[in-house]
């Protein structure tokens, strides 16, 4: 079972895209494929079709095998489950620094569905605090969204000093650029740029799309609903990249 | 999930529930959507003996020409099939096939038999989502109908399968209830059954073995006419297949029942007047040689790769021409065969021996005719065993080779006497017995077939040898056959004399003298 997760320190990059994206083209290839939206708004689960859950709990999260698999709905499409989100999911932080060992809780948890799932694909909120420090420890691969402009850029420096200084494996994380606009001059200066200065950046690029925004009123995944579009062969093109780098031994 | 905790369930639909009546049901907790549908025809095919729903799978032939297996808990669940691919229309044995898992399992249950169809109809596939207003699907339903060619519109029968979706077990009951209001029912058989129940498909697995019930005490010649009057039966249904050239084996069975029948007649002999078992004899004779030549045919044309595989590469081809002569002969005397069979005479006299047999044969008394069957079971299967025990006793590696070919004859002949009699004994013990008698069979067959099959090349070598503008390839590859299959001939020989001195053992002198008794 491999984790992969989506993160990034800034908001409104494209996680919940690529999440959901991702998630779909791993269960089309075969893979029974668990989507966890730990974002406490709900979006990937929104994609999705599934509301937020009503009862407004968490403890199960960090508990009992038998308690998390009541809480996972299978999604519209085969090989594909969703653990939803809901409110509550915002006083993760608080629940985890009340417990032991307090930066594992999230891979312990995972470990419990290795004979559940091939892949499991954490979209995780936008901060760096207790929560994505469980991410970091438990994810094989951290993606990262970064948009081609100096802010993303700087957020995205912050997540390899914080990794330096908190002792994280480096190698896990792996930036893509998202959002590109192929006609912005100052976007594909900083894609050359960053390329230059990180050789870890994917050769996937996913563009900036309509068809991405349009999610939102479609309630699938792009790759749902326009498979022979740009959009959607982008995504599958960095989930084949992810493949190959997830099985490569230098990674 | 992996391993998901909901699971499908399948409920038959009533006759007076119309398609409309049944989604509206859905209706008034779901938003029912119409998702994939597919309407074809299609063709369940098995073998003759039914070799594949014994196998608890059912294979269907679909109209774009691919077989499916399908496995009993996931029946016309094309994702959970075994798909054989596309294939030639007219391909319909294992090896016609290409390599696949699906081939791999057929051609266990297959062996030498064909596909054949048992059941032409239109299936009808439709797929529905049953969701909430925001889209998402709760439930996933499935509606199944079959009907036949002729009437397409009424189907018989119409299965409901509902599949859960994780996380949504109330809503999946909520469906469960609704199926129940409407009068939908769990199957009471199990599904291949049920499937095939419905569709008035019986099926009825064949083996030449009779399986009979004869009463120890009941008079020989009614117990004897018993066993004939089911051999005949046996015999006539392979009639069909033959005259169809299905497979090869319709023929075999075809010549099994009537050299069966011809060995009750002879082997108890005791039980007619002897004039009516020359008449018999004669009769059931001419109706077994008729099938002579077609079944060497055959045997040759099914064994060709092994003898392919017996000479060196370089003279393989060699053997081509031989192989193509044995199937422009098969050709003309299956069709020799189809007309015999098919013919008013061939009916009318196994009609009439048929009648002869159907309420116990009507004829003078004999010695034996009215003595108790079981009597006269021991008193034949002890004297058949001690003919070939003592002759195994005396078997040494000079014995001629027609000695023991004698013996397997006998073995042969204990063989029939089992067959008709192992009811009226312990039935273990008869098991032993008979897995004795069988690896004996097994070794002295294979050397009787190589026997007759070095024969009957030397007879077409010889043939060959005189034909103006002879082909020297084939005969340099027959002369090599001619040679391997003597060599293998002599070397199963020891093999035979090893298995007769186990046969004739004391242990098993002791088993055969235990088991074929009268018990009081």
């Amino acid at each position: 079972m491999k984790i992969i997760a989506s993160y990034s320190i800034k908001g409104g990059v494209g996680k919940t895209a690529t999440s959901v994206n991702l998630a779909y083209a791993a269960a089309k290839a075969g893979n029974e494929t668990l989507l966890i939206d730990l974002d406490p708004q709900g979006a990937s689960s929104f994609y999705f079709r599934i509301g937020h859950s009503k009862k407004e709990k968490s403890g199960y999260f960090f508990g009992k095998k038998n308690r998390l698999l009541k809480h996972i709905k299978g999604s519209n499409y085969k090989n594909l489950d969703i653990l939803p989100a809901n409110l509550s999911f915002r006083n993760f932080d608080i629940m985890l620094s009340n417990m032991s060992k307090s930066k594992r809780r999230l891979k312990e948890m995972l470990a419990l569905l290795r004979d559940e799932y091939d892949l499991i694909i954490l979209d995780c909120p936008p901060s760096i605090n207790l929560l994505a420090e469980n991410v970091f420890y438990a994810a094989d691969m951290i993606l990262v969204p970064v948009i081609p402009t100096t802010l993303s850029e700087l957020t995205f420096e912050q997540l390899l000093t914080f990794f330096d200084k908190n002792g994280y494996k480096k190698k896990k994380i792996r930036p893509f650029f998202s959002m590109a606009q192929s006609k912005n001059k100052l976007h594909h200066e900083t894609i050359r740029d960053l390329d230059k200065r990180y050789s870890v950046f994917m050769k996937s690029i996913i563009g900036f799309s309509a068809e991405i925004e349009r999610m939102g009123l479609h309630r699938e995944p792009v790759l749902a609903y326009s498979t022979k579009k740009g959009a959607a062969q982008s995504y599958r093109t960095l989930f084949n990249e992810i493949v190959k780098t997830l099985s490569s031994k230098k990674f | 999930m992996k391993s998901s905790q909901l699971s499908e369930s399948r409920y038959l639909l009533p006759e007076n529930i119309t398609k409309k009546d049944f989604l509206d049901n859905f209706g008034q907790s779901f938003t029912v959507k119409a998702a994939k549908a597919s309407n074809e025809k299609f063709t369940i095919v098995d073998s003759f003996e039914w070799g594949i729903y014994q196998a608890g799978m059912l294979a269907i032939r679909h109209q774009d020409n691919s077989i499916r297996l399908y496995k009993e808990n996931s029946l016309l669940d094309s994702d959970a099939s075994l798909d054989i691919g596309k294939i030639n229309a007219r391909s319909r044995f294992w090896w016609d096939f290409p390599d696949s898992p699906a081939r791999e399992i057929l051609k266990k249950i297959l062996d030498l038999r064909a596909l054949y169809p048992v059941f032409n109809g239109l299936l009808k596939i439709e797929n529905y989502n049953l969701e909430d207003q925001d889209g998402k699907i709760l439930v996933m339903c499935q509606l199944v109908s079959i009907a036949s060619p002729e009437k397409p519109r009424t189907p018989l029968m119409r299965q409901v399968k509902l599949v859960p979706v994780t996380g949504y077990k109330l809503e999946n009951q909520q469906a469960i209830d609704l199926l129940a209001q409407l009068g939908a029912f769990k199957p009471s058989l199990k599904p291949l059954d049920s499937l095939l129940g419905a569709l008035g498909v019986s099926p009825q697995p064949y083996t030449v073995k009779p399986k009979l019930r004869l009463s120890p005490d009941a008079p020989a010649r009614s117990s004897i006419s018993i066993i004939i009057a089911i051999m005949i039966e046996k015999q006539r249904l392979t009639e069909q297949g033959v005259i169809k050239d299905i497979d090869t084996e319709f023929l075999h069975h075809f010549r099994v029942a009537t050299r069966m029948i011809r060995a009750a007649i002879v082997q108890l002999k005791e039980v007619f007047p002897a004039p009516d078992v020359t008449m018999l004899k004669d009769r059931f004779g001419a109706i077994g040689r008729e099938t002579n030549r077609l079944r060497d045919l055959d045997v040759f044309i099914l064994d060709k790769h092994r003898y392919m595989g017996l000479l060196p590469a370089s003279l393989r081809d060699g053997l081509l021409p031989m192989f193509d002569d044995f199937e422009q002969a098969r050709s003309q005397e299956v069709k020799r065969i189809a007309q015999w069979l098919s013919s008013k005479a061939y009916r009318l006299e196994i009609e009439e021996l048929q009648a002869l047999f159907q309420q116990g044969y009507s004829a003078i008394e004999t010695e034996w005719s009215e003595k108790p069957t079981i009597e006269l079971a021991v008193n034949k299967i002890q004297h058949r065993y001690r003919k070939i025990q003592k002759a195994a006793a005396k078997i040494t590696h000079d014995t001629p080779d027609d000695d023991i070919h004698s013996i397997r004859i006998d073995c042969k002949k204990l063989r029939y006497l089992l067959y008709f009699f192992d009811g009226l004994f312990n039935k273990k013990q008869v098991k032993v017995a008979g897995n004795h008698l069988k690896a004996l069979q097994d070794r002295l067959g294979i050397f009787n077939d190589l026997s007759v099959q070095g024969e009957f090349l030397e007879n077409y070598l010889n043939e060959e040898e005189h034909k103006a503008g002879k082909d020297i390839l084939l005969i340099a590859s027959l002369g090599g056959l001619i040679s391997s299959l003597n060599t293998m001939h002599i070397q199963e020989r020891e093999n035979c004399i090893r298995e007769l001195a186990i046969f004739s053992n004391e242990e098993n002198r002791q088993l055969f003298k235990d088991t074929f008794v009268i018990q009081s």
